[in-house]
Protein backbone atom coordinates (compact mmCIF):
# COMPACT_ATOMS: atom_id res chain seq x y z
CA UNK A 1 0.00 0.00 0.00
CA UNK A 2 2.84 2.40 1.00
CA UNK A 3 4.67 1.44 -2.19
CA UNK A 4 1.61 2.21 -4.26
CA UNK A 5 1.26 5.63 -2.61
CA UNK A 6 4.99 6.33 -3.12
CA UNK A 7 4.75 5.38 -6.83
CA UNK A 8 1.71 7.59 -7.22
CA UNK A 9 3.55 10.57 -5.62
CA UNK A 10 6.63 9.99 -7.83
CA UNK A 11 4.45 9.81 -10.97
CA UNK A 12 2.66 13.00 -9.98
CA UNK A 13 6.00 14.76 -9.31
CA UNK A 14 7.32 13.65 -12.74
CA UNK A 15 4.18 14.91 -14.46
CA UNK A 16 4.54 18.25 -12.67
CA UNK A 17 8.18 18.51 -13.80
CA UNK A 18 7.21 17.80 -17.41
CA UNK A 19 4.45 20.38 -17.23
CA UNK A 20 6.87 22.93 -15.73
CA UNK A 21 9.38 22.26 -18.47
CA UNK A 22 6.72 22.50 -21.21
CA UNK A 23 5.56 25.85 -19.90
CA UNK A 24 9.15 27.04 -19.66
CA UNK A 25 9.89 25.95 -23.24
CA UNK A 26 6.72 27.62 -24.52
CA UNK A 27 7.63 30.81 -22.60
CA UNK A 28 11.18 30.82 -24.05
CA UNK A 29 9.79 30.18 -27.54
CA UNK A 30 7.24 32.98 -27.24
CA UNK A 31 9.90 35.35 -25.88
CA UNK A 32 12.22 34.61 -28.80
CA UNK A 33 9.35 35.00 -31.28
CA UNK A 34 8.43 38.38 -29.78
CA UNK A 35 12.04 39.59 -29.90
CA UNK A 36 12.24 38.40 -33.52
CA UNK A 37 9.04 40.22 -34.44
CA UNK A 38 10.26 43.42 -32.79
CA UNK A 39 13.53 43.26 -34.72
CA UNK A 40 11.65 42.65 -37.99
CA UNK A 41 9.26 45.57 -37.29
CA UNK A 42 12.16 47.95 -36.61
CA UNK A 43 14.01 46.75 -39.70
CA UNK A 44 10.89 47.09 -41.88
CA UNK A 45 10.37 50.65 -40.63
CA UNK A 46 14.03 51.39 -41.47
CA UNK A 47 13.56 49.91 -44.94
CA UNK A 48 10.43 51.99 -45.59
CA UNK A 49 12.26 55.13 -44.42
CA UNK A 50 15.19 54.39 -46.75
CA UNK A 51 12.78 53.73 -49.63
CA UNK A 52 11.00 57.06 -48.97
CA UNK A 53 14.38 58.82 -48.69
CA UNK A 54 15.37 57.36 -52.07
CA UNK A 55 12.06 58.55 -53.58
CA UNK A 56 12.75 62.01 -52.15
CA UNK A 57 16.29 62.00 -53.55
CA UNK A 58 14.94 60.91 -56.94
CA UNK A 59 12.36 63.73 -56.95
CA UNK A 60 14.96 66.28 -55.81
CA UNK A 61 17.50 65.33 -58.48
CA UNK A 62 14.79 64.98 -61.12
CA UNK A 63 13.22 68.39 -60.51
CA UNK A 64 16.54 70.10 -61.17
CA UNK A 65 16.99 68.31 -64.48
CA UNK A 66 13.47 67.63 -65.74
CA UNK A 67 13.14 70.97 -67.51
CA UNK A 68 16.10 69.98 -69.72
CA UNK A 69 14.71 66.59 -70.70
CA UNK A 70 13.59 66.22 -74.36
CA UNK A 71 9.86 66.12 -73.51
CA UNK A 72 10.04 69.51 -71.76
CA UNK A 73 13.03 71.48 -73.00
CA UNK A 74 12.91 74.52 -75.28
CA UNK A 75 15.85 73.30 -77.38
CA UNK A 76 16.63 75.92 -80.04
CA UNK A 77 12.93 76.79 -80.57
CA UNK A 78 13.29 80.25 -79.07
CA UNK A 79 16.66 81.19 -80.55
CA UNK A 80 19.63 79.71 -78.74
CA UNK A 81 19.63 76.75 -76.35
CA UNK A 82 18.63 77.69 -72.81
CA UNK A 83 18.90 75.76 -69.57
CA UNK A 84 15.85 75.23 -67.33
CA UNK A 85 13.55 76.42 -70.07
CA UNK A 86 10.25 74.64 -70.70
CA UNK A 87 8.51 74.83 -74.08
CA UNK A 88 4.90 75.52 -73.06
CA UNK A 89 3.45 74.61 -76.49
CA UNK A 90 5.27 71.26 -76.38
CA UNK A 91 4.03 70.76 -72.83
CA UNK A 92 0.41 71.11 -73.99
CA UNK A 93 1.10 68.54 -76.73
CA UNK A 94 2.69 66.26 -74.11
CA UNK A 95 -0.35 66.70 -71.85
CA UNK A 96 -2.49 65.18 -74.61
CA UNK A 97 -0.26 62.06 -74.63
CA UNK A 98 0.64 61.91 -70.94
CA UNK A 99 -1.03 58.56 -70.20
CA UNK A 100 1.87 56.85 -72.00
CA UNK A 101 4.32 58.46 -69.57
CA UNK A 102 2.65 57.42 -66.30
CA UNK A 103 5.66 55.42 -65.02
CA UNK A 104 8.32 57.11 -67.10
CA UNK A 105 9.89 59.46 -64.55
CA UNK A 106 9.12 57.40 -61.44
CA UNK A 107 7.21 60.20 -59.68
CA UNK A 108 3.53 60.53 -58.83
CA UNK A 109 2.79 64.07 -60.02
CA UNK A 110 4.26 66.78 -62.24
CA UNK A 111 2.79 70.25 -62.50
CA UNK A 112 3.94 73.62 -63.73
CA UNK A 113 2.60 76.72 -62.00
CA UNK A 114 2.98 80.09 -63.72
CA UNK A 115 4.11 82.59 -61.08
CA UNK A 116 5.16 85.62 -63.10
CA UNK A 117 3.39 87.67 -64.36
CA UNK A 118 1.20 87.19 -61.27
CA UNK A 119 -2.57 86.74 -61.38
CA UNK A 120 -4.51 90.03 -61.56
CA UNK A 121 -6.25 89.15 -58.33
CA UNK A 122 -4.43 86.79 -55.94
CA UNK A 123 -7.78 85.68 -54.52
CA UNK A 124 -8.86 84.20 -57.85
CA UNK A 125 -8.51 80.43 -57.91
CA UNK A 126 -5.81 78.77 -60.06
CA UNK A 127 -7.04 77.99 -63.55
CA UNK A 128 -5.90 74.68 -65.00
CA UNK A 129 -4.75 74.85 -68.62
CA UNK A 130 -6.73 72.98 -71.26
CA UNK A 131 -6.50 73.20 -75.05
CA UNK A 132 -9.50 75.58 -75.01
CA UNK A 133 -8.38 78.12 -72.37
CA UNK A 134 -4.62 78.03 -73.08
CA UNK A 135 -2.68 80.31 -72.49
CA UNK A 136 -5.20 82.15 -70.28
CA UNK A 137 -4.53 79.83 -67.37
CA UNK A 138 -1.82 79.45 -64.77
CA UNK A 139 -1.39 75.78 -63.92
CA UNK A 140 -0.53 72.86 -66.17
CA UNK A 141 -1.20 69.54 -64.47
CA UNK A 142 0.73 66.97 -66.44
CA UNK A 143 0.34 64.15 -63.97
CA UNK A 144 -1.56 64.20 -60.71
CA UNK A 145 -2.21 61.54 -58.13
CA UNK A 146 -3.98 61.40 -54.79
CA UNK A 147 -1.12 59.27 -53.45
CA UNK A 148 1.33 62.20 -53.61
CA UNK A 149 2.66 62.82 -50.10
CA UNK A 150 5.52 65.26 -50.63
CA UNK A 151 6.86 67.47 -53.40
CA UNK A 152 9.99 69.23 -54.57
CA UNK A 153 10.05 72.27 -56.81
CA UNK A 154 12.35 74.35 -58.99
CA UNK A 155 12.04 77.66 -60.82
CA UNK A 156 12.00 77.51 -64.63
CA UNK A 157 11.40 79.72 -67.64
CA UNK A 158 8.14 78.94 -69.48
CA UNK A 159 8.27 79.98 -73.13
CA UNK A 160 5.73 79.88 -75.96
CA UNK A 161 5.13 81.28 -79.46
CA UNK A 162 2.62 84.09 -79.78
CA UNK A 163 1.29 86.26 -82.54
CA UNK A 164 1.79 89.96 -81.94
CA UNK A 165 0.87 92.57 -84.58
CA UNK A 166 1.20 90.09 -87.47
CA UNK A 167 4.51 88.86 -86.18
CA UNK A 168 5.46 85.65 -84.40
CA UNK A 169 7.17 86.41 -81.12
CA UNK A 170 8.62 84.37 -78.27
CA UNK A 171 7.06 85.01 -74.88
CA UNK A 172 8.81 83.76 -71.75
CA UNK A 173 7.45 83.83 -68.21
CA UNK A 174 8.55 82.46 -64.83
CA UNK A 175 7.07 79.26 -63.46
CA UNK A 176 7.57 76.71 -60.72
CA UNK A 177 8.02 73.08 -61.70
CA UNK A 178 6.63 70.85 -58.94
CA UNK A 179 7.39 67.12 -58.76
CA UNK A 180 5.48 64.97 -56.26
CA UNK A 181 6.40 61.62 -54.77
CA UNK A 182 4.71 59.26 -52.37
CA UNK A 183 5.68 57.96 -48.97
CA UNK A 184 6.43 54.24 -49.09
CA UNK A 185 3.80 52.51 -46.91
CA UNK B 1 19.74 11.30 -16.59
CA UNK B 2 21.25 8.47 -14.62
CA UNK B 3 23.08 5.15 -15.03
CA UNK B 4 21.10 1.93 -14.58
CA UNK B 5 22.27 -1.24 -12.84
CA UNK B 6 24.15 -2.39 -15.96
CA UNK B 7 25.97 0.97 -16.20
CA UNK B 8 24.06 2.09 -19.31
CA UNK B 9 22.94 5.73 -19.58
CA UNK B 10 19.23 6.11 -18.95
CA UNK B 11 17.27 9.16 -20.15
CA UNK B 12 14.11 10.19 -18.41
CA UNK B 13 11.19 11.42 -20.56
CA UNK B 14 11.83 14.99 -19.29
CA UNK B 15 15.36 14.95 -20.75
CA UNK B 16 14.27 13.54 -24.08
CA UNK B 17 11.50 16.16 -24.29
CA UNK B 18 13.89 19.01 -23.37
CA UNK B 19 16.46 17.89 -25.97
CA UNK B 20 13.89 17.56 -28.78
CA UNK B 21 12.22 20.89 -27.95
CA UNK B 22 15.63 22.60 -27.56
CA UNK B 23 16.81 21.27 -30.92
CA UNK B 24 13.57 22.48 -32.53
CA UNK B 25 14.00 25.97 -31.06
CA UNK B 26 17.68 26.15 -32.08
CA UNK B 27 16.83 24.94 -35.59
CA UNK B 28 14.08 27.57 -35.90
CA UNK B 29 16.39 30.30 -34.60
CA UNK B 30 19.18 29.37 -37.04
CA UNK B 31 16.71 29.15 -39.93
CA UNK B 32 15.19 32.52 -38.98
CA UNK B 33 18.57 34.26 -38.66
CA UNK B 34 19.77 32.82 -42.01
CA UNK B 35 16.59 33.99 -43.73
CA UNK B 36 16.89 37.39 -42.05
CA UNK B 37 20.51 37.84 -43.17
CA UNK B 38 19.49 36.86 -46.72
CA UNK B 39 16.65 39.39 -46.60
CA UNK B 40 18.98 42.08 -45.28
CA UNK B 41 21.46 41.39 -48.09
CA UNK B 42 18.68 41.50 -50.69
CA UNK B 43 17.35 44.76 -49.23
CA UNK B 44 20.87 46.25 -49.20
CA UNK B 45 21.45 45.18 -52.81
CA UNK B 46 18.07 46.59 -53.90
CA UNK B 47 18.80 49.85 -52.08
CA UNK B 48 22.20 50.23 -53.73
CA UNK B 49 20.71 49.44 -57.17
CA UNK B 50 18.04 52.13 -56.70
CA UNK B 51 20.71 54.48 -55.33
CA UNK B 52 22.88 53.99 -58.43
CA UNK B 53 19.87 54.70 -60.67
CA UNK B 54 18.90 57.82 -58.73
CA UNK B 55 22.49 59.09 -58.73
CA UNK B 56 22.45 58.86 -62.52
CA UNK B 57 19.73 61.55 -62.68
CA UNK B 58 22.20 64.45 -62.80
CA UNK B 59 23.95 62.78 -65.73
CA UNK B 60 20.79 63.00 -67.78
CA UNK B 61 19.43 66.14 -69.33
CA UNK B 62 22.78 67.68 -68.69
CA UNK B 63 24.29 70.44 -70.71
CA UNK B 64 27.70 69.47 -69.41
CA UNK B 65 28.87 66.90 -71.91
CA UNK B 66 32.26 65.21 -71.80
CA UNK B 67 32.57 65.21 -68.05
CA UNK B 68 33.30 62.02 -66.21
CA UNK B 69 32.09 61.33 -62.69
CA UNK B 70 33.50 58.75 -60.34
CA UNK B 71 31.17 56.65 -58.23
CA UNK B 72 32.72 54.82 -55.29
CA UNK B 73 30.92 52.04 -53.44
CA UNK B 74 31.68 51.12 -49.79
CA UNK B 75 32.43 47.50 -50.68
CA UNK B 76 33.33 45.79 -53.91
CA UNK B 77 30.14 45.73 -55.97
CA UNK B 78 28.99 43.92 -59.05
CA UNK B 79 26.46 45.87 -61.14
CA UNK B 80 24.21 43.97 -63.51
CA UNK B 81 22.44 46.06 -66.15
CA UNK B 82 19.69 44.53 -68.24
CA UNK B 83 17.63 46.00 -71.04
CA UNK B 84 14.11 44.94 -71.90
CA UNK B 85 12.04 46.34 -74.75
CA UNK B 86 8.69 44.66 -74.10
CA UNK B 87 6.76 47.85 -73.31
CA UNK B 88 6.44 51.22 -75.09
CA UNK B 89 9.59 52.76 -73.56
CA UNK B 90 11.14 49.48 -72.42
CA UNK B 91 13.05 49.24 -69.16
CA UNK B 92 16.57 49.54 -67.90
CA UNK B 93 17.01 47.31 -64.90
CA UNK B 94 19.84 47.50 -62.42
CA UNK B 95 20.68 44.94 -59.77
CA UNK B 96 23.73 44.61 -57.60
CA UNK B 97 25.64 42.05 -55.66
CA UNK B 98 28.24 42.84 -53.03
CA UNK B 99 31.38 41.05 -52.00
CA UNK B 100 31.03 39.85 -48.41
CA UNK B 101 33.86 37.80 -46.86
CA UNK B 102 35.44 37.34 -50.29
CA UNK B 103 32.23 35.86 -51.70
CA UNK B 104 29.67 37.52 -53.96
CA UNK B 105 26.28 37.77 -52.29
CA UNK B 106 23.12 36.72 -54.14
CA UNK B 107 21.97 39.26 -56.73
CA UNK B 108 19.41 41.69 -55.37
CA UNK B 109 16.03 42.38 -56.92
CA UNK B 110 15.75 44.20 -60.25
CA UNK B 111 15.19 47.94 -59.94
CA UNK B 112 13.62 49.22 -63.16
CA UNK B 113 13.85 52.64 -64.80
CA UNK B 114 12.04 53.62 -68.00
CA UNK B 115 14.02 56.81 -68.61
CA UNK B 116 17.57 55.46 -68.39
CA UNK B 117 19.87 53.99 -71.03
CA UNK B 118 23.03 52.45 -69.58
CA UNK B 119 25.79 51.00 -71.72
CA UNK B 120 28.29 48.85 -69.87
CA UNK B 121 29.87 45.45 -69.59
CA UNK B 122 27.41 43.07 -67.95
CA UNK B 123 28.18 42.56 -65.13
CA UNK B 124 30.69 45.29 -64.32
CA UNK B 125 32.44 44.99 -60.99
CA UNK B 126 34.77 46.95 -58.78
CA UNK B 127 34.81 49.60 -56.07
CA UNK B 128 35.32 52.62 -58.30
CA UNK B 129 33.18 53.24 -61.35
CA UNK B 130 33.37 55.94 -64.00
CA UNK B 131 30.20 57.43 -65.48
CA UNK B 132 29.81 59.79 -68.38
CA UNK B 133 27.03 60.67 -70.78
CA UNK B 134 26.45 61.88 -74.31
CA UNK B 135 23.20 62.91 -75.89
CA UNK B 136 21.52 60.89 -78.61
CA UNK B 137 19.85 63.04 -81.28
CA UNK B 138 17.60 62.23 -84.28
CA UNK B 139 17.85 65.25 -84.93
CA UNK B 140 16.47 66.64 -81.64
CA UNK B 141 17.73 65.23 -78.38
CA UNK B 142 16.01 61.97 -77.49
CA UNK B 143 17.97 60.94 -74.39
CA UNK B 144 21.32 61.01 -72.67
CA UNK B 145 23.19 57.76 -73.02
CA UNK B 146 25.03 56.77 -69.86
CA UNK B 147 28.31 54.88 -70.09
CA UNK B 148 29.38 52.92 -67.03
CA UNK B 149 32.88 51.47 -66.73
CA UNK B 150 34.80 50.03 -63.81
CA UNK B 151 38.14 51.61 -62.93
CA UNK B 152 39.57 48.08 -62.92
CA UNK B 153 38.62 47.56 -66.60
CA UNK B 154 41.29 49.40 -68.58
CA UNK B 155 40.42 50.47 -72.12
CA UNK B 156 43.27 51.16 -74.52
CA UNK B 157 42.17 53.27 -77.50
CA UNK B 158 44.59 52.63 -80.37
CA UNK B 159 45.01 55.07 -83.29
CA UNK B 160 41.75 56.85 -82.46
CA UNK B 161 40.67 59.61 -84.86
CA UNK B 162 41.19 63.20 -83.81
CA UNK B 163 37.64 63.89 -82.58
CA UNK B 164 37.56 60.72 -80.44
CA UNK B 165 41.03 61.50 -79.08
CA UNK B 166 39.93 65.01 -78.07
CA UNK B 167 36.81 63.63 -76.38
CA UNK B 168 38.74 60.98 -74.44
CA UNK B 169 41.31 63.59 -73.39
CA UNK B 170 38.49 65.87 -72.20
CA UNK B 171 36.95 62.98 -70.24
CA UNK B 172 40.27 62.10 -68.62
CA UNK B 173 40.82 65.69 -67.56
CA UNK B 174 44.15 67.30 -66.79
CA UNK B 175 44.82 65.48 -63.50
CA UNK B 176 46.14 61.93 -63.89
CA UNK B 177 44.23 59.65 -61.54
CA UNK B 178 45.69 56.35 -60.23
CA UNK B 179 42.28 54.84 -61.12
CA UNK B 180 42.48 56.00 -64.75
CA UNK B 181 41.00 53.42 -67.09
CA UNK B 182 41.14 55.18 -70.49
CA UNK B 183 44.44 55.18 -72.38
CA UNK B 184 45.30 56.62 -75.77
CA UNK B 185 48.15 55.07 -77.72
CA UNK B 186 49.24 54.46 -81.29
CA UNK B 187 51.10 51.24 -80.61
CA UNK B 188 49.51 48.23 -78.90
CA UNK B 189 52.71 47.36 -76.99
CA UNK B 190 52.24 50.56 -74.95
CA UNK B 191 48.82 49.43 -73.67
CA UNK B 192 48.70 48.45 -69.96
CA UNK B 193 48.74 44.72 -69.22
CA UNK B 194 45.28 43.15 -69.30
CA UNK B 195 43.71 46.19 -70.92
CA UNK B 196 40.90 45.89 -73.46
CA UNK B 197 42.16 47.13 -76.83
CA UNK B 198 39.85 49.33 -78.89
CA UNK B 199 41.37 49.49 -82.37
CA UNK B 200 40.53 52.14 -84.91
CA UNK B 201 43.03 50.83 -87.44
CA UNK B 202 43.09 47.42 -89.09
CA UNK B 203 45.95 44.97 -88.63
CA UNK B 204 46.31 45.01 -84.84
CA UNK B 205 46.50 41.47 -83.47
CA UNK B 206 44.33 40.27 -80.58
CA UNK B 207 41.97 43.17 -80.80
CA UNK B 208 38.59 42.37 -79.18
CA UNK B 209 36.96 45.65 -80.25
CA UNK B 210 37.45 47.02 -83.76
CA UNK B 211 35.93 50.34 -84.81
CA UNK B 212 35.43 51.08 -88.51
CA UNK B 213 34.88 54.83 -88.60
CA UNK B 214 34.53 55.03 -92.40
CA UNK B 215 31.73 52.46 -92.54
CA UNK B 216 30.29 53.33 -89.10
CA UNK B 217 30.35 49.95 -87.42
CA UNK B 218 31.99 48.27 -84.45
CA UNK B 219 32.97 44.60 -84.33
CA UNK B 220 32.99 43.20 -80.80
CA UNK B 221 33.26 39.50 -79.96
CA UNK B 222 32.81 38.81 -83.67
CA UNK B 223 29.45 40.62 -83.77
CA UNK B 224 28.77 43.74 -85.81
CA UNK B 225 27.00 46.79 -84.40
CA UNK B 226 26.23 49.74 -86.69
CA UNK B 227 26.32 53.28 -85.34
CA UNK B 228 25.87 56.92 -86.29
CA UNK B 229 27.65 59.58 -84.27
CA UNK B 230 30.13 59.20 -81.42
CA UNK B 231 27.40 58.70 -78.76
CA UNK B 232 26.38 55.40 -80.35
CA UNK B 233 29.98 54.48 -81.14
CA UNK B 234 30.84 54.56 -77.39
CA UNK B 235 27.62 52.66 -76.69
CA UNK B 236 28.74 49.86 -79.03
CA UNK B 237 32.25 49.84 -77.54
CA UNK B 238 31.13 49.51 -73.90
CA UNK B 239 28.13 47.20 -74.20
CA UNK B 240 27.39 43.93 -75.95
CA UNK B 241 25.44 43.35 -79.17
CA UNK B 242 22.18 42.20 -77.46
CA UNK B 243 22.04 45.14 -75.03
CA UNK B 244 23.07 47.63 -77.73
CA UNK B 245 20.29 46.56 -80.11
CA UNK B 246 17.75 46.46 -77.27
CA UNK B 247 18.67 49.97 -76.06
CA UNK B 248 18.52 51.28 -79.65
CA UNK B 249 15.03 49.84 -79.96
CA UNK B 250 14.01 51.59 -76.71
CA UNK B 251 15.54 54.85 -77.94
CA UNK B 252 13.62 54.62 -81.20
CA UNK B 253 10.43 54.02 -79.20
CA UNK B 254 11.05 57.25 -77.28
CA UNK B 255 11.96 59.09 -80.49
CA UNK B 256 8.69 57.88 -82.07
CA UNK B 257 6.69 59.34 -79.18
CA UNK B 258 8.67 62.60 -79.36
CA UNK B 259 7.88 62.83 -83.09
CA UNK B 260 4.18 62.39 -82.22
CA UNK B 261 4.49 65.19 -79.65
CA UNK B 262 6.05 67.45 -82.31
CA UNK B 263 3.19 66.60 -84.70
CA UNK B 264 0.73 67.69 -81.98
CA UNK B 265 2.79 70.78 -81.21
CA UNK B 266 2.92 71.73 -84.88
CA UNK B 267 -0.91 71.54 -85.10
CA UNK B 268 -1.33 73.34 -81.78
CA UNK B 269 0.94 76.26 -82.69
CA UNK B 270 -0.72 76.57 -86.10
CA UNK B 271 -4.20 76.69 -84.54
CA UNK B 272 -3.12 79.22 -81.92
CA UNK B 273 -0.90 81.56 -83.93
CA UNK B 274 -1.36 80.60 -87.59
CA UNK B 275 2.34 79.83 -87.85
CA UNK B 276 2.85 76.68 -89.92
CA UNK B 277 6.10 74.76 -89.57
CA UNK B 278 5.26 72.89 -92.81
CA UNK B 279 6.73 69.68 -91.45
CA UNK B 280 3.57 67.80 -90.40
CA UNK B 281 3.76 65.11 -93.11
CA UNK B 282 7.50 64.57 -92.68
CA UNK B 283 7.14 64.26 -88.92
CA UNK B 284 4.48 61.56 -89.32
CA UNK B 285 6.70 59.77 -91.85
CA UNK B 286 9.68 59.77 -89.47
CA UNK B 287 7.49 58.66 -86.60
CA UNK B 288 6.52 55.62 -88.71
CA UNK B 289 10.15 54.97 -89.64
CA UNK B 290 11.01 54.90 -85.93
CA UNK B 291 8.09 52.55 -85.29
CA UNK B 292 9.35 50.11 -87.92
CA UNK B 293 12.93 50.14 -86.62
CA UNK B 294 14.42 46.65 -86.79
CA UNK B 295 18.10 46.88 -85.90
CA UNK B 296 21.19 49.12 -86.05
CA UNK B 297 21.39 48.48 -89.80
CA UNK B 298 18.48 50.96 -90.21
CA UNK B 299 20.40 53.81 -88.57
CA UNK B 300 21.96 55.29 -91.71
CA UNK B 301 18.51 55.76 -93.33
CA UNK B 302 17.09 57.30 -90.13
CA UNK B 303 20.02 59.70 -89.81
CA UNK B 304 19.78 60.78 -93.42
CA UNK B 305 16.02 61.49 -93.06
CA UNK B 306 16.44 63.22 -89.71
CA UNK B 307 19.21 65.41 -91.14
CA UNK B 308 16.81 66.57 -93.90
CA UNK B 309 14.03 67.37 -91.46
CA UNK B 310 16.49 69.24 -89.25
CA UNK B 311 17.36 71.51 -92.18
CA UNK B 312 13.63 72.18 -92.71
CA UNK B 313 13.20 72.99 -89.02
CA UNK B 314 16.17 75.37 -89.08
CA UNK B 315 14.66 77.28 -92.00
CA UNK B 316 11.16 77.40 -90.51
CA UNK B 317 9.77 80.59 -89.00
CA UNK B 318 8.24 78.52 -86.21
CA UNK B 319 10.88 76.05 -85.19
CA UNK B 320 9.58 72.99 -83.41
CA UNK B 321 12.87 72.09 -81.65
Amino acid sequence: MVNKINNYIIRKKAQMKIQQMSFMIIAVFLFLAMVGMMVITVKMADLKNSATALEEQNAMLLVTKLANSPEFSCGDTFGTARTDCIDEDKLMALKANIDKYSNFWGVTSIQIIRIYPPKANPLIRDVECTSTNYPKCNIIKLMSSSSTSFDKSNYVALCRKERYQDQFVNRCEIARLVVGYKKVQ
Amino acid sequence: MKKNKNGALEFSFAWIFAIIAGLFIIFLAIYGVTKFIGLENAAGNAESAKDIGVLMNPLESSFEALKRTMMTTPVETRIYTTCSNNSLFGEQTIRTSQKVYNKWSDEGVDVAFQNKYIFSKDPVDGKNFYLFSESFEVPFKVADLIYLTSASDKYCFLNSPNDVEQEIKALKGSIISPNENFFLFTNSVDCPDGSIKVCFKRGVRNCPIEVYTQSNFVVKDGKTMYYQGNALMYAAIFSNKEDYECQLDRLMGRAEELYKIYVEKSKFVFMKTGCDSGMGADLILLSNVMKNFQNSNDLSQIYSMSSDINTQNGNSECRLW
